[in-house]
């Protein structure tokens, strides 16, 4: 969407280094979003509380029931996040902006209403726990869908100051809820989460009110059947539930993982290392947002307009040569610096883990994970041009394989032993990257082809 | 009565195909009652028709009652030609495309040639998979490839997505054509009463069944066509400088149509045999356009005569001065020459009589033009609108049937006047000279049967009025020759008798 690729421009174009620096900053934090400032926040929560909060147990337990928390809500949200995206971006290109609010409340409630209920079930069936801390897990499982739903909204958004003080008030009150409410142990550390992410949820939601004022209350024109993009769904889901699927795999499987709280399972052997992983890539995806919003979505715009507006051929056949040079420098900047941050964390790694008080036996899977998640950067650029380009198809078919691989290459490292753990999940993306990448540049090819013949 | 819908669809068998592009039995006019005229002025033949019209919702319901010796009717809309699944990737056959192109450099090269041999392979896979599908056509590499290929050779417009969009529309149809041809009941003999797709079609059935081929033209649909795109504000210009000629300054994408009418023109007129026309000036033109004049043939329209002889006796004495345009208030009459011209009449014969005979609603801007320049000539007692009438009622009591026309072919109206006793003032405009002055020699010793003067002339045009208007002898001569010329040439026996023996030779031939 277009509103912060006009800031992010605004600030390239001042040609300074501290406006280059300001840029990415802001990119990276827009751009690994809540999710990975949501690890951050209760990680730091987990750390300050060791040696305040007895017995120690209860911290692995907050830290496993927010995990699962935010493991259900990714995927219970997946089917409507692309799709909502979409329908939000094509709206905004009607200039139907009056409507977004509407169905905006809508999702809300659709999210809350189902995602309530399921979430009721699941925990009066499986969850023999205290009645509080079921409702501060139900509380918290509706608010987080709440909020991956509105975030949709804040790469539309030019007011980026205000997003970055947004996220601020809403992680610090997270973190300094649950240090306040330690007392209380578990349902204390919960309570907190759940103060924080509220705040997060209504201060967003009050910046998507005010930008996109509308009409009328509520309505459920996304679902309508003519706007419902079945495959954006779909593509959604498989791609929350592939990033999932092999921890999945590891809590459930006796070998690897212990009995936490309830039903709940955790593995710690895998999954602080993979967690501590995911905010290497925060370098990445700040690229990858600065690219994407500038460079690319210029080009792409300056090839889809000389095709409508009748340009000559030769034109046309410029304006996609010159696109798909800006993917290819996406691309390859995303591969640079993603990658000079795997390798300072290659050398730095075993001192990070030593510092931050974690076994050094770790230090091979967090390798493994690092270079994996690296790669996921890549396959999230791929995947987004091929949803700017509309092939559908084609996102939903790499995000099906991924979660195929994913499950299938981390069975195969269960049985292999522990020196294999990790290479699943890092086989599988590299796997699903490389024939993303095959099956872009091969479309890219044929892109006028295909936009004149086949539209 | 026969219904027209027990034959819609019926899929039996005929004699005669005739092949009806926007016309008969859906739209009435000169074309149509022609048709409606052969069909039920030769009941020893059987008729198959198949008409072809643009867009399903243009066309209302039947003009016409069915005649008898109707045994088939079928329509099929060109523009629907899209209506159908999403699209999918294609390879395209390679060999065909080459064809397919050969056909093209043909058709492109100055001597306009005919490449028989593509166009044998382009007839045998037009609608077939793996060959020439429409799928094919819309959606594959090869044809992308042919496509993006002329462009950059051959076109000057720059924008790529009208000439991609353009080649489409007006290839699209041919599939539906194809699908036609696959169909059809059985026939033995292919008349079409255009070119354009219908004259396309019976090209395809000539070559797929090799049946004979007859083609009438009564207008000539590539210069028709000329006018329609020359007007057609559905084709963006890429320069704003078009003006009124049909020359240079004309966008691409125009010539490219015209083109295309005049090479699937050619291709019709190389594959049908006779190839007739009204009068000459239309034969001419159609030996222009590529048709071989040992082909050519003139076969004027023919009327009932005995319709009329009673209105002869059934005329006021001596010749009142009533003047009648009998025709759609339309630019292309000239209507507002008409009305000026009454303007000088009536300066001599105060109590002169102008009709405008036909419907106003084709043109309303104009129609309504027409009606202030009335008011400003001060001719409201002189000049009046009638509307649509009974053509017999008229003639009765009219002396002089005027045509002020930009553009005609053989104006049937003209012939009725004959019929019914009146001479013609008309402008010089496709068959009037013949039809007033004489063809032939025989015909010419016949006399004037009236007057023919320039277009957008009022001057000239009162000055012929008033000559016969106001010297009895005169236009009693002209009368005379008026009913001689009438009964000689253009009678519909006559006509009957020509297509008679044209469908019996070609039955020979079958």
């Amino acid at each position: 969407m277009a509103g912060i690729g006009f800031e992010l421009r605004k600030l390239l174009r001042r040609d300074s280094y501290t406006g280059l620096l300001q840029a990415y900053g802001f990119a990276g934090i827009i751009s690994s979003g809540p999710w990975i400032l949501s690890i951050l926040g209760v990680m730091l929560v987990g750390i300050i509380s060791i040696g305040r909060v007895y017995p120690e147990e209860l911290i692995i337990q907050f830290l496993v029931s927010v995990t699962y928390l935010m493991a259900a809500s990714l995927i219970f949200t997946g089917f409507l996040q692309l799709m909502f995206t979409r329908y939000v971006a094509d709206r905004l290109f009607e200039k139907k902006g009056d409507i977004i609010l509407p169905n905006l409340i809508g999702a809300l409630t659709l999210i809350t209403f189902v995602g309530g209920l399921s979430g009721l079930f699941v925990l009066f069936v499986f969850f023999d726990q205290n009645i509080k801390y079921r409702l501060l897990m139900l509380s918290s499982f509706i608010v987080l869908n709440n909020i991956w739903i509105v975030v949709v909204f804040l790469s539309g958004m030019k007011a980026y100051r205000l997003i970055l003080s947004v996220f601020f008030i809403g992680y610090s009150t997270t973190v300094i809820a649950s240090i306040a409410l330690e007392i209380f142990g578990l349902n204390g550390l919960l309570a907190g989460f759940l103060i924080g992410q509220t705040i997060l949820l209504f201060l967003m939601l009050s910046m998507v009110i005010y930008e996109y004022p509308g009409k009328q209350l509520i309505s459920f024109d996304f679902l309508n059947k003519k706007q419902i993009f079945i495959s954006l769904a779909l593509t959604g889901f498989f791609y929350n539930f592939a990033i999932w699927i092999d921890k999945f795999i590891f809590w459930f499987n006796p070998v690897t993982s212990e009995q936490i709280i309830g039903p709940l399972r955790a593995s710690v052997i895998y999954d602080i290392p993979i967690f501590l992983a995911y905010l290497s890539i925060i370098p990445g995806m700040s690229v990858f947002l600065v690219r994407m919003e500038t460079d690319f979505a210029e080009a792409y715009n300056n090839f889809y307009t000389s095709v409508r507006e009748g340009d000559t051929l030769e034109h046309i056949e410029q304006l996609k040569d010159e696109m798909v040079k800006t993917i290819r420098m996406g691309i390859y900047e995303i591969f640079k610096v993603q990658g000079l941050t795997v390798v300072l964390l290659y050398l730095l790694g075993s001192k990070i883990l030593e510092w931050i008080g974690i076994s050094p036996l770790y230090i091979h899977l967090f390798q493994i994970d690092i270079m994996a998640v690296g790669v996921q950067v890549l396959l999230l650029a791929i995947l987004n041009v091929l949803f700017y380009l509309d092939f559908l198809i084609m996102a939903l078919s790499l995000c099906f394989l991924f979660t195929v691989c994913n499950a299938v290459f981390t069975f195969i490292t269960l049985e292999l032993g522990p020196q294999f753990y990790g290479y699943g999940f890092a086989i599988a993306v590299v796997l699903t990257s490389l024939i993303g990448l095959g099956f872009l540049s091969k479309k890219l090819d044929r892109l006028e082809y295909e936009t004149f013949m086949l539209q | 009565m026969k219904q027209w819908k027990s034959v819609l669809n019926s899929r039996k068998s005929a004699d005669i195909a005739l092949l009806l592009e926007g016309t008969f039995p859906f739209v009435s006019g000169g074309v149509s009652s022609w048709v409606n005229q052969i069909i039920t002025g030769l009941p020893e033949f059987s008729f198959s028709l198949v008409f072809l019209g643009g867009n399903r919702d243009f066309y209302g319901d039947y003009k016409y009652q069915c005649p008898d010796n109707v045994v088939h009717l079928e329509c099929h809309y060109l523009m629907e030609s899209w209506k159908d699944k999403p699209p999918k990737p294609y390879k395209g056959n390679k060999d065909v495309f080459n064809q397919v192109h050969k056909m093209h450099e043909g058709l492109r090269s100055a001597k306009h040639l005919i490449n028989e041999e593509s166009l044998t392979t382009i007839m045998n896979s037009l609608g077939k998979d793996n060959a020439l599908s429409r799928e094919e056509f819309l959606y594959s590499e090869e044809s992308w490839e042919q496509i993006k290929e002329y462009y950059t050779k051959y076109c000057t417009d720059p924008s790529f997505v009208d000439y991609f969009w353009t080649i489409r529309t007006m290839h699209a149809p041919l599939f539906i054509l194809a699908k036609i041809v696959e169909k059809l009941p059985a026939v033995k003999i292919l008349h079409s009463v255009s070119t354009g797709y219908a004259g396309m079609l019976g090209m395809m059935l000539e070559r797929t069944r090799g049946l004979p081929y007859i083609l009438s033209e009564h207008g000539i649909y590539t210069k028709e066509r000329k006018i329609d795109l020359a007007q057609a504000d559905w084709i963006t210009d890429a320069s704003e400088t078009f003006g009124t000629s049909l020359d240079d300054d004309v966008s691409y994408i125009r010539r490219l149509w015209i083109r295309f009418f005049e090479g699937i023109g050619r291709l019709t007129y190389n594959s049908t045999d006779p190839i007739i026309s009204l009068y000459e000036g239309n034969r001419l033109r159609q030996i222009d356009d590529g048709a071989d004049a040992t082909k050519t043939q003139i076969i004027p329209n023919g009327i009932d005569i005995d319709r009329f002889t009673l209105l002869r006796e059934q005329r006021p004495k001596g010749v009142p001065p009533v003047l009648a345009l009998i025709g759609r208030v339309v630019p292309i009459k000239d209507v507002k020459t008409f009305i000026r011209s009454m303007r000088t009449i009536c300066n001599k014969i105060p109590e002169a009589k102008g009709w405008i005979v036909g419907p106003e609603d084709e043109d309303a801007e104009y129609a309504r033009e027409c009606h202030t320049l009335l008011e400003s000539l001060k001719l409201q007692h002189n000049v009046e609108f009638l509307g649509f009438q009974k053509v017999d009622d008229i003639l009765k009591q009219i002396s002089l049937v005027v045509l002020t026309s930009i553009s005609e072919a053989l104006p049937l109206v003209i012939l009725e006047g004959y019929a019914s006793g009146v001479p013609a003032l008309a402008t010089d405009v496709g068959s009037c000279r013949e039809l007033i002055e004489g063809n032939n020699k025989e015909d010419k010793l016949i006399g004037l049967s009236g007057r023919v003067v320039q277009i957008a002339n009022p001057e000239e045009t009162a000055i012929a009025a008033l000559e016969l208007l106001t010297d009895e002898k005169k236009w009693k001569q002209a009368q005379a020759a008026a009913i001689k010329r009438v009964e000689l040439f253009y009678t519909q026996k006559d006509m009957f008798n020509k297509y008679r023996h044209i469908y019996q030779q070609a039955l020979e031939k079958h």
